[in-house]
């Protein structure tokens, strides 16, 4: 009985998204084996790279009962100044060192406003994109999009040992984030403060520290996405990397990180975002077409939030 | 013990377990009309659930209860009401936006002529009410307008009013200072004298002696014996609440102590407050007691910048630590001076239930070192922290939930002992924890401070902290009103300076 048990409380450990994973993976076999080649997964996955780098952000922020839906302005104001010819002549080496320095920024804010002044998570980042995204706007009335330097689309298609370079930066900070988390004193305070904020401030956490540097990594990561992003399309845009942060925190909520709860560690996050990877490609070959992959991934995001509420109930 | 045909109440072998957790087991308690039998146990030993059961609010597994020698059932609270039992419960049930008078007729309000409420007759009524009680309150105020302690008298005066022949009063007096206890004291006599029959309930041992004739114990809910006070002394009558003598539970105190390690001048807790200054000295526990709530606990928070008092300076071995103190960074600047801070709340301030023990004990160690350092093991220091507890646990892998109270606070006190603190500040070292881990925490605490550490506890249990302690600071009204070696002091000394001053 106690056996069945913990091998019950075992199994209850196991991020969903693992199960999903193996599960799209079968349909896909199943249905269109074709598709199982290295090649097409490849560009498949390579698409999912600024989802998947947002998620590193998006899961610190979550194990710090935090939120970041910061990460669509980001994306876009980043987007914007590298292809609006604002600053011409200016290196890629510029653009990324902009780039990083707006996540920053934005991350501190964030940091700031949600671990400081004690305003609630969602409404200070959701307003802090709303505001980037109509400052884009504003700057860009009436001019058509430009073009992003040909660098960055260069970079972008790339390859190294036969996997994109993209995925490999992915599965690069993946990592990074999965040692920092594990190996170091911050890694301990995220987890105290996730688990119970006031004993982590009795057990002499810097409670207020770790939320705001929780979110000045989200705000890089959403940086790095970003530049991702804006290569893989090549072009300006207003629209791009809106729907993103929600999506981040599905496949955060899919992964097993719930608020102040981690135990799908960084790996249950990276395989959330790979199934909706797995996802799009099923659709995309079923010939779903643009309305019904909304509809699809409103419901799943809806069900990593009933999960959520399941999971958070038995403790 | 009086024969049963007196009896008022006749409670007989009461067995009650709330799923698989026996809460009484054949329990007999019978209550004669014209007395005041104390009620006494430990937290857990089940006095709430026989009063509960009495009241009507729980229904007993076996047994039965005899009223007048008739048996009864109580289905619900109304029963035992309609059979004359009125019920003060320790929590306070007045809805704080309704006035003293609509609380006190909540459901039968007297009406007027067209069906609307009588406000007239009902606020008179519950003027008189309150003036048998010696309170001189108009029945017309909102009770969130009312002190802890006058909310407590309503809710007495709306127990006391039903015309009722059996009286229980569940911790009756832990929100009332002392002149509100006589002015409560007065009431059960003159209840007691008229023929009722009181249960009271209450962990202060002046005001068991000084007001009830009967005690029954129960321990672990089981019935340890029912005896009359006179033949009892507070010392047989922990050895019976404890099972053990007292003398047994508490380790030697310090044999010689060393110089001052942390020093508070001048503090004062609020600008009304008088100053005071205390000392602890090395190898020293010392206690700060009173009735609950006149300071000691702010002067603690106050170390850690969770209360911002009006003056005074702190200096551990010479060096300040400058007040007030910042909430956000108080207690690591604390910690980093070597003191750590135990907070009472164990489960919502103390640990993280869901993560390891190893978590629990190594953060306060982490937490002294920069975020970026790599997390250092601390193996040693876990298995040394384990044994020196004796924490009974699966390893120091499974989740600190999974673990006994007991075994939680070991593990809680051990993150303090792990991390090297010279000086410790503890608001409840031992609670809700049974009687042998207690004696085990004791143990622990002073190996700490025979090893040159010192602490100042703070504890709702007075005869805790006469035990543990070598030296007693006694709290009145924010301020400081006495001192004695804890070799002396005694329940009633204690109060007596708190009280006299």
């Amino acid at each position: 009985m106690i056996l069945a048990d913990r091998t019950w409380q075992r199994l209850r450990r196991i991020p969903p998204s693992y199960l999903v994973f193996a599960a799209l993976l079968l349909t896909l076999w199943v249905l269109r084996p074709h598709m199982m080649n290295p090649n097409i997964l490849g560009i498949f996955i390579r698409q999912i790279v600024p989802l998947g780098i947002l998620v590193l952000g998006q899961l610190l922020v979550m194990r710090v009962r935090s939120i970041d839906l910061s990460g669509g302005g980001v994306i876009l104001l980043i987007n914007y100044y590298i292809s609006s010819g604002l600053f011409p002549g200016a290196s890629m080496m510029t653009f990324i060192a902009m780039a990083i320095a707006t996540g920053l920024i934005i991350g501190t804010f964030n940091g700031i406003m949600i671990a400081k002044r004690r305003v609630s998570a969602v409404i200070v980042t959701l307003a802090v994109s709303i505001v980037l995204v109509g400052f884009v706007q504003y700057l860009s009335s009436g001019k058509p999009p430009g073009d992003v330097p040909a660098m960055f689309a260069a970079l972008y298609n790339t390859k190294l040992l036969g996997v994109p370079t993209p995925v490999l930066l992915w599965i690069a900070l993946t990592l990074l984030m999965s040692l920092f988390l594990a190996r170091t004193v911050f890694g301990r305070a995220v987890a105290s403060v996730g688990e119970n904020l006031t004993a982590a401030h009795f057990s002499g956490v810097a409670v207020e520290r770790t939320v705001i540097v929780a979110h000045i990594l989200a705000g890089l990561m959403a940086a790095l996405a970003a530049l991702v992003q804006t290569a893989s399309i090549a072009v300006g845009s207003v629209r791009v990397g809106l729907d993103l942060p929600i999506l981040a925190v599905a496949a955060t909520i899919l992964g097993g990180v719930v608020f102040g709860r981690g135990e799908g560690g960084v790996w249950g996050p990276f395989f959330g975002v790979l199934s909706f990877a797995l996802l799009f490609i099923l659709m995309t070959t079923l010939g779903v077409d643009e309305p019904g992959k909304l509809i699809i991934q409103g419901f799943i995001i809806l069900l990593a939030a009933i999960f959520y509420g399941v999971r958070s109930a038995k403790p | 013990m009086s024969s049963p045909m007196a009896s008022l109440v006749e409670m007989s072998n009461i067995a009650k377990a709330f799923g698989g957790s026996i809460a009484l087991k054949s329990v007999s308690l019978a209550l004669t009309p014209g007395s005041v039998h104390a009620l006494m146990g430990e937290n857990g030993a089940g006095k709430s659930t026989l009063m509960k059961i009495l009241a009507g609010v729980h229904q007993p597994d076996a047994g039965e209860i005899r009223i007048k020698g008739e048996r009864v059932t109580f289905a619900r609270p109304k029963d035992a009401i309609a059979a004359g039992i009125s019920t003060v419960f320790q929590e306070l049930s007045l809805l704080p936006n309704l006035t003293i008078a609509e609380n006190m007729f909540l459901g039968r309000e007297p009406t007027g002529w067209l069906g609307t409420v009588d406000y007239p007759t009902m606020n008179q009524l519950a003027e008189r009410a309150l003036s048998e009680l010696g309170l001189s309150l108009d029945p017309r105020t909102l009770v969130a307008d009312l002190t802890i302690a006058e909310r407590q008298f309503v809710e007495i005066a709306h127990g006391i009013k039903a015309d009722a022949n059996v009286f229980i009063l569940d911790e009756p007096t832990a929100a009332l200072n002392a002149a509100d206890v006589e002015k409560l004291n007065r009431q059960i006599r003159r209840l007691r004298d008229a023929g009722k029959a009181i249960v009271y309930i209450s962990h202060r041992m002046d005001e068991i002696f000084s007001i009830c004739d009967t005690v029954t114990v129960l321990k672990d809910g089981e019935l340890v014996g029912t005896k009359p006070l006179a033949q009892m002394t507070p010392d047989r009558l922990i050895a019976m609440m404890v099972g053990r003598e007292l003398k047994d539970l508490f380790p030697p105190r310090a044999a010689e102590l060393g110089d001052t390690v942390l020093d508070i001048r001048d503090f004062r807790i609020d600008a009304d407050a008088k100053p005071f200054s205390l000392s602890l000295r090395k190898g020293e526990i010392i206690a700060l007691a009173g009735l609950e709530g006149q300071g000691q606990q702010k002067l603690l928070r106050a170390l850690i910048g969770l209360f911002q008092p009006a003056a005074g300076t702190v200096s551990k071995g010479g060096t300040a630590l400058p007040l007030p103190a910042s909430a956000a960074s108080g207690i690591r600047r604390l910690q980093a001076a070597r003191i750590g801070f135990i907070p009472e709340d164990r489960k919502d301030e103390g640990l993280f239930l869901g993560l390891p023990v190893s978590h629990n004990i190594t953060m306060a160690l982490h937490a002294g070192r920069p975020s970026l350092a790599l997390a250092k093991p601390y193996q040693r220091e876990i298995a040394e922290t384990l044994a020196s507890l004796q924490v009974k646990s699966a390893g120091s892998e499974a989740p600190v939930a999974s673990l006994s109270g007991g075994n939680q606070q070991k593990v809680l006190l051990g993150r303090y002992l792990a991390a090297d603190m010279d000086v410790l500040l503890i608001e409840e070292p031992t609670r809700g924890v049974d009687i042998g881990a207690k004696s085990e925490i004791y143990k622990l605490l002073r190996r700490f401070t025979a090893k040159g550490g010192a602490a100042i506890v703070l504890s709702r249990e007075t005869i805790e902290l006469i035990g543990l302690c070598d030296r007693i600071y006694v709290m009145h009204a924010n301020t400081l009103v006495g001192e004695m070696p804890a070799r002396e002091a005694t329940e009633h000394r204690i109060l007596d300076a708190a009280l006299v001053a």
